[in-house]
């Protein structure tokens, strides 16, 4: 990974209105490497839309430096960073046309009539949007509108394109088509991505890096698979995706596998490695990581909603106690509410949090 | 980084206003207050000395040799704060009702009366008194058709009275009061009167629990923008009042064009100034709806 | 739920209330019509002859009986409309600048003297008339400054500033942010963010509030009359003087010309509001 972003120690609070300060980032490492789709994934309040909003340099740290190829670019204001940003609103100029909105960066910075029309018609074109030039924002709908402003923000061949929820606004079939057509859009271009969302399905699907933030720090970052298989922290397993989070104390260990119990007597067992009887742990379990077999823990089925092709099920292991989350397939032998059935899952795929 | 930059900018954008309502606004404000302790010079002019008598003469401390106390003054400042009173209560009952009116009216027809409201505004304030002028004089249209209908048999004598010069000020103050209003009562939520009729609330219970609460800011709004305006005015009782119908504003005039005692007119004018401050400060502190 | 009853008296208490705003104006446009030169409460014919006379048409030493003897000087008259017109041209410039700067940095920048430079701005508006031109007298007295129309227009330009102020405000609390953002990331310095962008934006609010000001200005009489120098009387106050002296016809004639004018503007105004530029 070439180093193509380099934040360090990216220090910013505000004031709030009841007279305090809150810090927004508290000590901030970020790399970010060329052609690489970063994402910043986090609860409102977190620091992620902070910190896209100091690379793009409409926030000034108060201690910290960004640097971009190398070069420190703290000082520069926004309009002198070779970032562009595809904001949430959009923010598309509603008194100029399509072909006018995206030749903006060529416009401001002097490019010449002829090469900024050819320009602008491939930028149209690589977001499928060709023949649009000449329409108003106002005429276009909220999909096509965000494909203008990300032709607007590509125009430039930035460094570095930074996206704020851009797909925030969007319905659900249509967010997840961009989030292919970004991914592809991103490996065409050959520029690197920074993506703020809130959306962990967002993150899976398009991201090569997540990176959880949590209170104006970074929890975690890492791939996908990573983030989602091995959460380092409550906060990150329970964020990331449905969680079924069992506070356990090893009871005894056999052979390969650890049981650990819960407060309420349940036991469970564990990749077995490194305990040691007395030892607490928080154990991680997806609802997919359970079937529902002969043999396993016994529960009874509290709850079942309906998805589709699956069932959300609610199952209780004793009556009034925490209910286990399970997905299950949807058919004809779907256990009803109220049925007694087993819980299987692979000792060796339950993953453990670090220091609970 | 570019927070230095930020503040050139802001600095390029506020200093030209700063400059220029500080020295032509701010410092005209403060000469009124420094001439108001003046000693009036005995041709017009004044002597830079410190006078407190030209208070006096409004208060009744004055020396009784060189000024008077004339309890006339404090007369008029009374009669000049209920008038602008009246005026406010006659322009809310006016206007309260058809803002309702037209607030459900049909769209069409909605635009063509705020339009309709808005147009005198747009037309010469002393074009609209002179109209009144014409309609109230002892052989005005007024009286004409009165008495040509038989309804009196001599000419009323409305012009030149406090009742000529309310109306007057009624007549040009009501936009003012009816666009704050308006917009008070147009964005009256209206399920919330359904809601109170649905839990039992009669109209009378409904008007003054929901409605009067929920449009009490652009009662509030509207009354101040009234209220100001009215204290100091002297245009409307030029034109339309007599002796009887002398305000504040035509003390203060006098005082700068005839009577050419400058420090007095400043001290009553001052009167006006305070009178005004005192309404804006207990409506931005504790009447103004709170924000957000 | 409507009751009807109280519906029809609703409508007709606020069809005589739109009658009592109209009623006045309508008897000056009658009588400045109306051929009667004693009495002009009683009509006596259809006549123009109070129009002409406002433009110096009729020619009084040539017909002993002309009856258009009563405007001092149509000479005068121009002078005033010109001098008003010049006023009203210089003071909505200034001010549209003004205020339009002002509620820019009061909308975009944080600063500590925000809420301050919020309540200053409103002053000049709510500050009585009177007071302001009985102030601006006795400064530009007390300075040694000429009263002339560079007065008065020092004079409008300060509470203009107020009204263009609140207009443009208004408008720009309806903008988003993020415009400008955009501009500054795709690489627009500040000014050229202004030119493209923002201004484009703010157009409506600052055309409606540059017209505001120029009927404010046009119409002003209170401060007007304090600081006007002799030879630089302005329409309103032109009239106001011809009012003093006594009720006259061509006092209607020309009131009529400037209800016309007015529903020009305030159509010029709706027509402005009501096309979309943005959305």
């Amino acid at each position: 990974m070439t180093g193509l972003l380099e934040i360090r120690g990216a220090r910013r609070s505000f004031a709030t209105p009841e007279g305090g300060r809150i810090a927004a980032l508290d000590g901030v490492d970020l790399d970010v490497g060329a052609n690489e789709f970063v994402t910043l994934l986090g609860p409102s309040g977190c620091g992620k839309t902070t910190l896209l909003r100091s690379i793009s340099g409409f926030e000034a740290l108060d201690a910290g430096v960004i640097r971009l190829d190398g070069r420190d670019i703290g000082a520069l204001p926004p309009f002198r960073r070779p970032v562009n940003t595809v904001f949430q609103s959009y923010a598309l100029f509603g008194h100029m046309s399509v072909a006018r909105n995206v030749g903006y960066a060529l416009e401001v910075g002097g490019v010449a009539r002829a090469e900024r029309e050819r320009a602008v018609a491939e930028a149209l074109d690589k977001v499928g949007l060709a023949g649009f030039g000449a329409r108003r924002p106002s005429q276009l709908s909220g999909g096509q509108r965000q494909r203008v402003a990300l032709a607007r923000a590509i125009i430039g061949r930035p460094r570095i394109l930074l996206l704020d929820e851009p797909l925030s606004a969007l319905d659900r079939n249509l967010r997840q088509q961009m989030q292919l057509e970004l991914k592809t859009l991103q490996h065409n271009l050959g520029i690197a991505f920074v993506f703020v969302t809130h959306d962990q399905e967002e993150a899976l699907t398009m991201s090569d890096r997540i990176v959880v933030m949590r209170a104006g720090r970074i929890e975690q970052q890492g791939s996908p698979r990573d983030i989602f298989r091995h959460p380092r922290t409550r906060f990150v397993a329970e964020f990331i995706g449905e969680t079924n989070l069992f506070d356990v104390t090893v009871d005894r260990i056999e052979g390969e596998v650890a049981i650990g119990r819960t407060a309420e007597g349940l036991e469970l067992r564990l990749p077995g490695a490194g305990l040691t009887v007395g030892r607490r742990a928080t154990a991680v379990l997806r609802p997919a990581d359970f079937r529902l077999a002969e043999a396993g823990l016994p529960v009874t089925i509290t709850r079942s909603v309906y998805l589709g092709q699956d069932l959300n099920l609610f199952a209780a292991p004793a009556p009034g106690g925490p209910e286990i989350r399970v997905t299950a397939r949807d058919a004809a032998d779907a256990p009803e509410v109220g049925a007694r059935v087993h819980l299987a899952y692979d000792a060796a795929a339950v993953h453990l949090l670090e220091g609970a | 980084m570019a927070r230095r930059r930020d503040r050139l900018v802001l600095a390029a954008l506020l200093t030209p206003v700063t400059l220029f309502l500080g020295v032509f606004f701010l410092v005209p404000l403060l000469t009124i207050a420094v001439f108001s302790f003046l000693t009036p010079g005995l041709y017009g002019g004044v002597e830079w000395a410190f006078y407190h008598w030209n208070y006096g003469r409004i208060f009744g401390w004055a020396d009784g040799i060189m000024e008077v106390f004339e309890p006339v003054y404090l007369r008029i400042l009374g009669r000049s704060l209920s008038f602008a009173a009246v005026t406010v209560l006659l322009c809310l009952i006016l206007c309260y009702p058809v803002a309702f009116w037209v607030s459900r009216l049909p769209e069409r027809w909605r635009l063509v009366f705020l339009f309709l409201i808005t147009l005198p505004f747009f037309s010469s304030l002393i074009v609209r008194l002179y109209a009144w002028l014409l309609i109230l004089k002892p052989s005005g249209l007024l009286n004409e058709m009165l008495l040509g209908i038989g309804l009196i048999g001599a000419p009323l004598e409305i012009l030149y009275t406090p009742t000529a010069v309310v109306l007057g000020m009624v007549y040009v103050m009501i936009p003012f009061m009816f666009l704050p209003l308006f917009a008070a009562v147009d964005n009256l939520d209206r399920s919330l009167i359904e809601a109170s009729y649905d839990l039992g609330a009669t109209r009378f219970q409904t008007f003054r629990k929901v409605i009067l609460p929920q449009t009490l800011p652009g009662i509030v709004g509207g009354s101040v923008i009234v209220f100001i305006p009215s204290v100091g005015n002297f245009i409307v009782p030029d034109v339309l009042g007599g002796a009887k119908g002398l305000m504040a504003g035509n003390l203060v005039e006098q005082q700068f064009l005839s009577a050419r005692n400058w420090p007095f007119g400043a001290a009553l004018s001052m009167l006006i100034m305070s009178v005004v401050l005192i309404v804006l400060v207990t409506f931005v502190t504790r009447l103004r709806p709170k924000e957000g | 739920m409507r009751n009807p009853l109280g519906w029809l008296l609703l409508t007709l208490f606020s069809l005589l209330f739109f009658a009592f705003i109209y009623a006045p104006l309508a008897v000056i446009i009658g009588y400045s019509f109306n051929a009667n030169p004693i009495n002009m409460m009683i009509w006596d014919g259809f006549t123009l002859d109070w129009y002409r006379g406002l433009f110096g048409f009729a020619d009084r030493t040539a017909d002993p009986n002309s009856r258009a003897l009563y405007v001092e000087s149509t000479d005068q008259l121009i002078a005033a409309l010109k001098n008003s017109l010049i006023v009203a041209a210089v003071t909505t410039s200034v001010s549209t600048v003004l205020g339009t700067a002002t509620a820019i940095a009061l909308a975009r920048y944080r600063f500590r003297l925000r809420g301050f430079y919020r309540g200053f701005l409103l002053l000049p508006m709510m500050m009585p008339d009177i007071v302001l031109g009985i102030g601006l007298l006795i400064f530009f007295v007390t300075l040694g400054m000429k009263l002339s129309l560079l007065t008065i227009i020092i004079g409008h330009c300060t509470f203009l500033t107020s009204y263009v102020f609140i207009i443009v405000q208004a408008r720009i609390a309806g903008i988003d942010p993020a415009l400008e953002e955009a501009s500054a990331d795709l690489g627009a310095s500040e000014w050229v963010t202004l030119r493209k962008v923002l201004l484009p934006q703010l157009a409506p609010g600052i055309v409606g509030g540059a017209l505001l000001a120029f009927v404010i200005s046009m119409d002003d009489l209170v401060i007007t009359y304090f600081i006007a120098g002799t030879d630089s009387t302005t329409l309103p106050v032109f009239i106001f003087g011809m009012i003093r002296r006594g009720v006259k016809p061509e006092i209607n004639a020309i009131a009529t010309l400037l209800i016309l004018a007015s529903v020009l503007i305030a159509a010029l105004g709706l027509w402005l509001r009501s096309r979309k530029i943005d959305k």
